[in-house]
């Protein structure tokens, strides 16, 4: 017999508000688009093959475009994005909807509802981009022969993990982001267009950023111009990895506490 | 199972068999194994190279220099045309890569040469054999190795199909030695962890690119003249720049649409870096300070930039063609050179 007198273990509870979520993000409008957008590469690397691949000019390579697509379009704006339309609205639209007090009122920490909200978050948008991802590669390398598709076997890899550590990174952000402001969409945008084109400045700014470290862990560099191409640097992989762990427990660690202690005034 | 859980579970579903698919790739292309540009076939170079270039020959033949400059070297055509008539290969359609290894300036007859196209193998094994004189061949391991110059006793090149796609040329140890390697898949580049980390810090997709390590950056000139100082004449303390070490030197460079080049040379620690991108700066700063002469100068020094990151000195240069153009040599008119021959 539970003690109702206290609230439910952390990780059942996690689990519960983990379903609860999940079914709520899979089967979102939000999702759908994203997924179109996501997807988008499949689409065009199907072009490429049956079209594009005879015109371009020979020195854009398969594995070239494969590279440009992760970088530019994935890595660049479309995963941040993701995690900003998605991570943000964890808790934003429960208080815009008001229904946040039936979750709080659960026997539930509010510590387990943003881990299990921000698992399912992690899970939907893992499951949306990464096979999108896997696809694009396939489809685009296997116009160069199977030898192509072996070759960069090693970056498919790279190139997932480092999506993954940005879906992460990024959703602890803007998680922390939504439950520290009431309307976290426009800070979000501008800390990505604004404040992460300081990763194409020389020094130390760089390492402000999200997108430098990311960047730094993918072996794709695709030709640049402008101030990119004169200052990007490569940052040590090691320093990368801690940055952007140490990033992540520190993102999440302080939205948990602003959300555990925070008040919540509806308005009426 | 909710719907929810089968759409998560489809995904991963998605994703385990694209990773098994993936790996099937590498276990059914063993040999890829490439590393950073260098392809598959690069990898049978001999371990002991001190150094890796490599030149995408069909970005460079795509490039605007390639466009700007061909035309003007009357030689080319007439060249390649022989060639092509002689052994049926026109390089700029037929060759896709060149990798060229070797153990250092001081060692040229340790140099070896990769050429990756498209050969019709039987009319080049064919001018080979029946064009060039001293040319004997060999089997070895089950390739044909043919030697130049061997009746003369000298030390023999060598040339021999590694495959249908690739040409070796070099030393005939050499050529054995990758013959032997891309057999076995021993012994080769692979062994040799300061290149291969080198290599994998290349920019995939540059027209060309090198890498050297330390034992290569040591047979370099460690003193350059200071600006100003004569070119000849016996070196004096007071008139050369001793340069800091460098550990190691990655060049990468692209031709499209500027002639852009990247150097990023290791040195010893932070303080050899710093002293190191200052020397290079003292003479981009030269370079502009003799604007006043040939200004073009001016807009060659604004397109190199020289930045340090830790003990690593990298030097940016993008140059237009605009400014490669004007720092060519200008045609001498006829009549000027005449005037002085006619004032006499």
């Amino acid at each position: 017999m539970r003690d109702t007198s206290r609230p439910l273990p952390f990780a059942r509870a996690a689990g519960g508000v983990f379903d609860l979520t999940l079914d709520g993000l899979v089967w979102s409008r939000r999702t759908f688009w994203m997924a179109a957008l996501l997807g988008l590469p499949v689409v065009f690397g199907v072009l490429y093959r049956m079209v594009l691949a005879s015109r371009l000019p020979p020195q854009l390579q398969p594995f070239d475009l494969y590279g440009t697509i992760v970088v530019f379009y994935y890595l660049r704006n479309l995963v941040p994005l993701a995690a900003l339309f998605y991570a943000s609205a964890l808790v934003a639209d429960e208080v815009e909807a008001k229904t946040l007090t039936y979750l709080l009122t659960r026997p539930v920490t509010r510590g387990a509802i943003l881990v299990g909200k921000f698992a399912a978050y992690l899970v939907t948008v893992l499951c949306v981009t990464l096979p999108a991802v896997v696809l694009t590669f396939f489809i685009v390398l296997t116009g160069g022969g199977s030898h192509s598709v072996s070759a960069a076997v090693p970056d498919l890899f790279r190139d997932l993990a480092v999506l993954a550590a940005g879906l992460l990174v990024y959703g602890a952000l803007f998680t922390l982001l939504g439950v520290a402001l009431r309307r976290p969409i426009l800070p979000g945008l501008l800390f990505l267009f604004v404040w992460e084109l300081l990763a194409n400045l020389p020094g130390y700014l760089p390492r402000l950023t999200v997108t430098a470290y990311l960047r730094s862990l993918v072996t794709h560099r695709p030709a640049e111009e402008g101030i990119g191409e004169l200052f990007g640097q490569v940052l040590p992989a090691s320093l990368c990895l801690e940055m952007l762990a140490g990033m992540t427990v520190v993102f999440l660690g302080a939205a948990i506490w602003i959300f555990s202690t925070r008040e919540y005034v509806f308005d009426q | 199972m909710t719907r929810s859980r089968g759409v998560v579970l489809g995904a991963a579903s998605l994703l385990t068999v694209g990773a098994g698919l993936a790996l099937g790739a590498i276990y059914l292309s063993p040999a890829r194994a490439a590393v950073g540009p260098l392809p598959a076939v690069g990898l049978s170079l001999p371990a002991e190279s001190r150094f890796v270039v490599g030149i995408d020959v069909r970005r460079f033949v795509a490039s605007p220099l390639y466009r700007r400059y061909s035309d003007k070297m009357p030689v080319r055509p007439q060249a390649f045309a022989e060639l092509q008539e002689r052994t049926g290969l026109d390089p700029e359609r037929d060759i896709d890569q060149v990798v060229i290894a070797g153990q250092g300036p001081t060692r040229s007859d340790q140099g070896v040469v990769l050429v990756l196209g498209r050969f019709d193998r039987y009319k080049l094994s064919r001018a080979i054999e029946t064009e060039k004189r001293g040319v004997t061949w060999k089997d070895y391991q089950g390739t044909t190795v043919y030697l130049f110059g061997e009746a003369a006793n000298r030390r023999s090149g060598a040339a021999a199909f590694l495959d249908d796609h690739t040409i070796v040329l070099g030393g005939r140890p050499l050529v054995e030695s990758v013959i032997a390697s891309h057999a076995s898949g021993e012994g080769n580049l692979r062994s040799n962890a300061k290149v291969v980390a080198l290599l994998e810090q290349v920019r995939p997709g540059s027209t060309f690119w090198m890498v050297g390590d330390q034992s290569l950056m040591d047979q370099m000139p460690r003193s350059v003249p200071a600006p100003g100082a004569p070119m000849s004449g016996g070196p004096a303390p007071m008139q050369s720049l001793q340069l800091p070490g460098l550990k190691s030197m990655i060049v990468t460079g692209d031709l499209d649409p500027v002639m852009a080049v990247e150097a990023t040379g290791e040195a010893a620690d932070v303080t050899a870096a710093k002293n190191l991108a200052d020397v290079v700066r003292g003479f981009v700063a030269l370079a502009a300070l003799q604007a006043g002469q040939k200004p073009e100068l001016k807009e060659l020094a604004s397109s190199i930039s020289v930045s340090t990151e830790a003990n690593q000195v990298r030097v940016n240069a993008r140059v237009p063609y605009e400014v490669l153009d004007a720092l060519q040599p200008k045609p001498r008119n006829r009549t000027e050179g005449a005037e002085p021959e006619a004032q006499k």
